[in-house]
């Protein structure tokens, strides 16, 4: 499993686009299905995520759903294109102090779990695990 | 004749990127340093902030800009041999894309409107780069924070790619650490 990371309007999706051809991918844009049978890329999970949160479902029920769709990128390819939101100030919103704290556990399952992660400022990338021997940053803690 | 060198910096609040950016211009030695300020001075607070950045600057030998939108206007003032730091693109593109909004109506809110500032914009920065020797461009990072307003967000997302692609080298700061991404 692979993840591309970043700020929004960073270029993350363009970068995806240019790494795999489409035609053989699905593209899950804002949804997190329960069966992922081909190799595929899930977008805008952190809408889903929202969307689950207002639907009242737990963030425990949520990470479970998580889990089952991520340990199916043993057998098919999968790329997760994660938003950093969580850079910023708390935020007045309840509902967006809860989701910034539920992507952001979340977001350490996937990144624990990720074979490769790059991140993507402005159109460049950087890998920041899984880059072999050009990196070690993952390993220092 | 070979365009001018173009660095972008960019960084959280007080991350140190315009310390930087300074350094790198004065360690640039061209024949004129030009601070180019977006910035508008709207309170009493701002005007001091302002004119205290200013005066430490002028006993530096600063030449101050002063200009928050319609960036055409700067060329004229440029001369050959300039080192350059416009600090920030972020209170620019606020400028442009809400201009009218004392009137009812925001250049946000009009079809095309900053669409053809942007290209306006790109056009004069390459034109300044063609008549300068040295350029280093300061901005913010707010793009990893909640949506706030999404035209805008999408707006310095596509400003910021642009800007990385045009610059020779590119940081990002963190903690007065500048990280070199390109």
């Amino acid at each position: 499993m692979q993840i591309v990371f970043g700020g929004a309007f960073n270029g993350k999706r363009q970068f995806v686009k240019q790494q795999v051809k489409l035609d053989e991918w699905s593209w899950y844009e804002g949804i997190c299905p329960e069966s992922i049978s081909e190799p595929a890329v899930i977008a805008g999970f952190e809408n889903w995520v929202k969307l689950q949160l207002q639907n009242e479902i737990s963030e425990e029920e949520i990470l479970q759903q998580v889990k089952k769709v991520s340990q199916q990128a043993g057998s098919s390819e999968q790329i997760w294109i994660l938003t950093d939101m969580n850079r910023g100030i708390v935020p007045i919103d309840p509902v967006e102090r809860e989701l910034r704290d539920v992507i952001g556990r979340i977001y350490q399952y996937l990144f624990a779990e990720a074979q490769q992660i790059t991140r993507i400022w402005y159109g460049i990338p950087q890998i920041i695990k899984g880059a072999d021997h050009c990196e070690n940053l993952y390993k220092n803690r | 004749m070979a365009r001018a060198k173009m660095i972008f910096i960019s960084g959280g609040v007080r991350s140190g990127k315009s310390a930087c950016a300074e350094s790198m211009v004065r360690k640039f030695d061209a024949q004129r340093k030009i601070y180019l300020a977006s910035g508008r001075a709207d309170d009493t607070e701002m005007r001091e902030r302002i004119e205290r950045h200013r005066s430490d600057r002028r006993t530096d030998g600063w030449h101050t800009i002063e200009q928050a939108k319609q960036f055409e206007q700067v060329l004229p003032l440029l001369e050959n041999g300039d080192a350059v730091l416009w600090d920030c693109v972020t209170t620019w593109l606020a400028n442009e894309l809400y201009e009218g909004w004392d009137n009812g109506q925001t250049c946000a809110e009009q079809k095309g409107c900053m669409e053809l500032k942007w290209r306006n914009m790109q056009k004069t920065l390459l034109q300044i780069l063609s008549k300068i020797e040295f350029m280093v461009i300061v901005s913010n990072e707010i793009l990893d924070d909640f949506m706030r307003d999404e035209q805008y967000m999408k707006w310095l997302g596509k400003i910021h790619m642009w800007l990385v692609q045009e610059a020779d080298q590119a940081f990002e700061m963190e903690n007065g650490i500048a990280f070199k991404r390109k």
